[in-house]
C-alpha cells in the first residue's frame, strides 16, 4: 500500500511536466529549488562557526528557509496536494496510508530541500566539537520540516472551502517563500558585509528559544542549551509523528468539514452558559467563534499579527527586548476591533433577535463574551512575560493594564459600530477569506472608525504609559495600567450600554442591512 | 369570525380594538358597534355564540413603500382569536412585506399594527413577547443543532431551562424530526428547514403565529403533522396568520382569507364569502386581474419545423 502512495506521487510529479505551460513552470520551480539548494552548500561550506556573526545568520537562515520549505507544498496549488481525505474513499488502512503520505512527503522538491537543508546544517559544523550534535540536529531538522509540511497539508485542505480560499492559501504560501528567501538573502548581505551583526544576533536568540529555530541552533551554544535543544526537537519531532496517524484517521472520517459532533444529549456550550437570553446568545457565538470558518480564521491569524511587526521592526532596527511590548497591545486591539462587524456575520440569520423581545444589551453581553474569554486570559497569560523580556523595570503593570484596557474599550466601540452600520460581510459557511464582491465605502470608514476610537478613548492611558518608557518612571507604569484598566471597564459598560439602545432602536434597519450582502 | 375592510380609507382609529366591531367587507354591509353573530358557521373549535372571539391581530391603514414602489397601501385587517386565516396573492402581492410588518421585522412607513393588544411598533417587546414568527427566505443559526436552535429560540423568550429542553423534545416529536435534533441545521433538507422554524416559532407559546409561506417545500405528509399541530393550537384559543400560494391548501385548512394583489385588500372574510361559490382558486385569479388574453405570443403556436 504504502508504495502505491509512492508511486502516485511520482506520477503527479511527473505529470508537472506534461503539457508546455505546466513544463515551464515546473523547470522554473526546477531552477528555483536547485538555485535554493546549491546555495545552501555553498552558504554551509563558507560559513565560519567560530564567529558570533556567522553562527547567528546560520540559525537565522535556516529558521526561515525551514519554513519556506514547510509552506512551499501549498504553493503549487492544492490540486495536487496528497491530502489525507483525497484517500478517504478507497479502502485504505489508515496506518499505512499515514506512513505513504509522510514518505511521499520525502519525494519532490520540498522533501529535497529539507534534507540539503539538514545536510548544509550538518556541512556547517562538521569539523568542530559540535559535529556529533549538527548531525542530529540536522536530520531531525529535516524530519520535523518534512512533518509540519504535512500538517500545513493537512490543515489548508480543511480551510480552503472554496476556490478563493484555496488561491489565498497558495499566495499566501508564494508570499511566504518570498519573504523567507529574501529574509535570508539579508542576512547573507548583512553578514558578508561585516556590518553590525548585533540585530542578527538577537533575532538568532529570540528565534533559537521557538520551536522554529530550536534545532537549528541547537549545535550553538553551551551543551546544556544545546541539549535541551535536541530533547525539544526530539519531543517536537515524537509528538508530531505520533499525532500523524490520528490526524489522517480523523480527517478522513469526518471528510465533511463542518462535521459536528455532539453528544447524544446535551447542548454542548449551551448546558454551560445561565438560562438567559445573553447566556444563550454567548453560548450561540461561542460556538461560532470556535466552529466557523470566518471566524477561526481571525483566531489563527491574530498571533501572527503581532510576531510579524516584530520581525518587520526587528530587521529594521528596532531594538528586540523593547519591541516585546508590541505583542499584547496589538493582539488586545485586533481583537477587540474583529466584532464591530459581528451582526453582519449572523446575516439574515439576526431575524431572531429581532422578533424576539430580547433587551438589547443582552445581544449586545452575549456577543461580547467570546472575545472576552480569548482575550482576557491571554493577556492575563502574555503580559508577564512580554514584560520580563522587554527588561523594561515594572513595565508589567501598564502592559497588563493598557493590554486589558484596550481589549475591553474595543469591544465596547464595537458593541456600538456593529449596531450602527454593519456593512457586508462572508456569508454563513463561506471560506475563512471569502469577502462579498461589493465592500463600498462604508466598510472601509467603519473599519478604520472603530480602530481609530478604540486608539483615541485609550490615548490617555497609552500617552502615560510611553511617558512612563521616555522617562523610565515606574510610576508612571503603575498610572498607565489603573488609567487603561479603568478605561476599558467604562467603555465596555458604556459600549454595551449604548450598543443595546441603538440595537433595539435599529433592529429591523439592521436586518434590512445585513440581508443585502 | 374575521372582519375587516378593503383598501380604502380608513376608518377613524379606535383605541379599544377587543370591543370595536368592524364591518364584514362584501356582504354584510354595515352593523352597529356591539355583540352580533354575523360569523359564518365556520368556526373552528368554538361552538357559535353570541359573542365574537377577541381581536388579537389587528392592521390599521398599514403602509410600506420602496422608493417609489407602493409595497404595501393602507392595509386593514383585523384577525380574531382561534382563527387560522390565510393571506393568499400573487408574487409579489405584498404579503411578505405585511407579515414582515407584524412580526416586527419590517418597519413601516405609516399605519399601526397590533398584536394582542400591544403596537408592535410602540411597545414591540409586549408585541414580540406572544408572537412567534416564521418567516420566509431568512437564514437561521444553521451552524447549531436542532435541538441548540430551539433551547436557544426559548432563552431568547426567557423561558427557563427545564421548560425549554422538555418543549424543544415535545415539538421534534410533534413535527417527527425528533431524530434529527442532534444535527447541524446546516444538514437539514429545505423541508425540515421549515418544520424546525415552525417549531422555533412555537416554543414560547404565543398567542399569535405568523407563518410566511410555512409548507413550500414540505412534503405531504410533513404537511398534514404541521397542520393537525396548527389546528390543535387554533383549537386551544392560538390563532394563526399564514401566507401561501397554495389554494388548495389554504382552502383546506384556513378558516378566513384574505386576498392581497398590488399591496391592497381585495377580498378579506370567511372561507365561504371570499370564495361566493367557486373554488378559492377560481376566485382568486378572477380577483387578481383574470386569466390575461396571451397576446402576442403568435409565434409560439408557429412550430419551427
Amino acid at each position: 500500500m504504502v508504495d502505491h502512495v509512492l508511486r502516485l506521487k511520482l506520477a503527479l510529479l511527473g505529470s508537472a511536466f506534461r503539457g508546455i505551460p505546466s513544463a515551464v513552470r515546473a523547470v522554473f520551480v526546477l531552477v528555483l529549488a536547485g538555485a535554493v539548494g546549491w546555495a545552501l552548500i555553498v552558504l554551509a561550506q563558507t560559513v565560519d562557526v567560530e564567529q558570533e556573526g556567522h553562527r547567528a545568520a546560520l540559525v537565522v537562515i535556516a529558521t526561515v528557509v525551514a519554513l519556506g520549505i514547510a509552506v512551499a507544498p501549498l504553493s503549487a496549488g492544492l490540486g495536487s496536494a496528497m491530502e489525507p481525505r483525497r484517500f478517504a474513499a478507497f479502502p485504505v488502512p489508515t496506518g499505512q496510508l499515514a506512513l505513504g503520505l509522510m514518505l511521499a512527503g520525502v519525494i519532490g522538491i520540498p522533501g529535497v530541500l529539507a534534507v540539503t537543508l539538514g545536510i548544509a546544517l550538518e556541512t556547517a559544523w562538521s569539523g568542530t566539537a559540535s559535529a556529533g550534535l549538527g548531525i542530529i540536529a540536522g536530520v531531525l531538522g529535516a524530519v520535523s520540516v518534512v512533518l509540519v509540511s504535512q500538517y500545513l497539508v493537512a490543515l489548508a485542505a480543511q480551510l480552503a472551502v472554496s476556490t478563493a480560499a484555496a488561491r489565498l492559501v497558495t499566495s499566501l504560501a508564494r508570499l511566504t517563500i518570498l519573504l523567507a528567501l529574501a529574509a535570508a538573502a539579508i542576512a547573507v548581505m548583512l553578514v558578508s558585509q561585516g556590518e553590525s551583526v548585533s540585530v542578527l544576533v538577537e533575532l538568532s536568540v529570540v528565534l533559537a528559544n521557538t520551536p522554529m529555530g530550536m534545532l537549528w541552533a541547537a549545535p550553538d551554544g553551551a551543551s546544556a542549551s544545546s541539549a535541551a535543544r535536541i530533547l525539544g526537537g526530539v519531543i517536537m519531532v515524537a509528538v508530531m509523528a505520533g499525532a500523524w496517524p490520528w490526524v489522517v484517521r480523523r480527517a478522513i472520517e469526518a471528510p465533511r468539514r463542518t462535521q459536528s459532533a455532539p453528544s447524544l444529549r446535551g447542548l454542548g456550550w449551551f448546558d454551560l452558559v445561565p438560562a438567559t437570553p445573553s447566556g444563550a446568545i454567548a453560548a450561540r457565538s461561542l460556538l461560532y467563534w470556535t466552529r466557523d470558518a470566518r471566524y477561526r480564521v481571525v483566531l489563527i491569524g491574530l498571533p501572527l499579527a503581532p510576531v510579524l511587526m516584530m520581525v518587520a521592526l526587528a530587521i529594521a532596527g528596532a531594538p528586540v527586548p523593547l519591541l516585546w511590548l508590541i505583542p499584547v497591545p496589538v493582539f488586545a486591539l485586533f481583537l477587540g476591533w474583529f466584532s464591530h462587524n459581528d451582526v453582519a456575520y449572523d446575516h439574515t440569520a439576526m431575524w431572531l433577535h429581532v422578533a424576539s423581545p430580547v433587551r438589547g444589551v443582552a445581544d449586545r453581553w452575549g456577543r461580547a463574551i467570546p472575545p472576552l474569554l480569548i482575550g482576557v486570559p491571554l493577556i492575563l497569560v502574555a503580559s508577564p512575560f512580554a514584560a520580563l523580556w522587554s527588561e523594561v523595570a515594572e513595565v508589567y503593570p501598564a502592559v497588563l493594564g493598557t493590554g486589558l484596557g484596550i481589549l475591553l474599550t474595543g469591544l465596547g466601540v464595537s458593541s456600538v459600530s456593529s449596531a450602527l452600520r454593519p456593512y457586508p460581510a462572508a456569508r454563513p459557511g463561506a471560506g475563512p477569506w471569502d469577502q462579498p464582491p461589493m465592500l463600498g465605502v462604508a466598510a472601509g470608514w467603519a473599519q478604520s472608525l472603530t480602530l481609530l476610537a478604540t486608539l483615541a478613548f485609550m490615548g490617555p492611558a497609552l500617552a502615560i504609559g510611553i511617558t512612563g518608557l521616555v522617562e523610565n518612571d515606574a510610576a508612571m507604569f503603575a498610572l498607565a495600567g489603573w488609567a487603561g484598566a479603568a478605561t476599558g471597564f467604562g467603555m465596555l459598560v458604556l459600549g454595551i450600554l449604548v450598543g443595546g439602545f441603538v440595537f433595539r432602536r435599529r433592529s429591523p434597519e439592521l436586518l434590512e442591512l445585513v440581508a443585502r450582502t | 369570525m374575521v372582519s375587516a375592510k378593503p383598501a380604502k380609507p380608513a376608518s377613524p382609529p379606535r383605541t379599544k380594538p377587543t370591543t370595536a366591531k368592524k364591518p364584514v367587507a362584501q356582504k354584510s354591509g354595515t352593523t352597529p358597534a356591539g355583540a352580533q353573530p354575523a360569523r359564518s358557521a365556520k368556526a373552528a373549535a368554538a361552538p357559535l355564540v353570541p359573542e365574537e372571539p377577541p381581536v388579537v391581530v389587528e392592521l390599521r391603514a398599514l403602509r410600506k413603500t420602496f422608493g417609489s414602489t407602493v409595497a404595501v397601501d393602507d392595509i386593514d385587517l383585523t384577525v380574531r382569536r382561534g382563527s387560522m386565516f390565510g393571506v393568499v396573492g400573487p408574487n409579489g402581492a405584498g404579503k411578505t412585506t405585511t407579515l414582515s410588518m407584524i412580526t416586527g421585522l419590517l418597519r413601516p412607513d405609516s399605519g399601526a399594527a397590533l398584536v394582542a393588544g400591544s403596537d408592535v411598533w410602540r411597545d414591540p417587546i409586549a408585541a414580540k413577547k406572544v408572537t412567534g414568527v416564521l418567516p420566509d427566505r431568512m437564514r437561521l443559526f444553521d451552524r447549531l443543532t436542532g435541538a441548540q436552535l430551539l433551547y436557544y429560540c426559548g432563552m431568547l423568550h426567557g423561558l427557563d431551562r427545564a421548560t425549554a429542553s422538555s418543549r424543544s423534545e415535545d415539538l421534534g416529536i410533534a413535527l417527527g424530526i425528533e431524530a434529527s435534533l442532534n444535527r447541524p441545521v446546516r444538514d437539514y433538507s429545505i423541508g425540515m428547514i421549515k418544520k424546525i422554524s415552525l417549531a422555533a416559532a412555537m416554543i414560547h407559546s404565543p398567542r399569535v403565529l405568523v407563518l410566511d409561506e410555512p409548507f413550500e417545500s414540505v412534503d405531504p405528509v410533513s404537511t398534514a403533522q404541521a397542520i393537525e399541530l396548527l389546528q390543535r393550537y387554533t383549537a386551544s384559543g392560538g390563532t394563526v396568520l399564514l401566507s401561501s400560494h397554495n389554494m388548495a391548501l389554504v382552502e383546506r385548512v384556513c378558516d378566513s382569507v384574505a386576498v392581497i394583489v398590488d399591496g391592497g385588500v381585495l377580498a378579506v372574510g370567511t372561507l365561504d364569502e371570499v370564495r361566493a361559490g367557486q373554488s378559492l382558486e377560481e376566485r382568486f385569479v378572477a380577483l387578481a386581474g383574470g386569466r390575461l388574453a396571451v397576446e402576442g405570443l403568435e409565434w409560439l403556436t408557429t412550430f419551427s419545423d
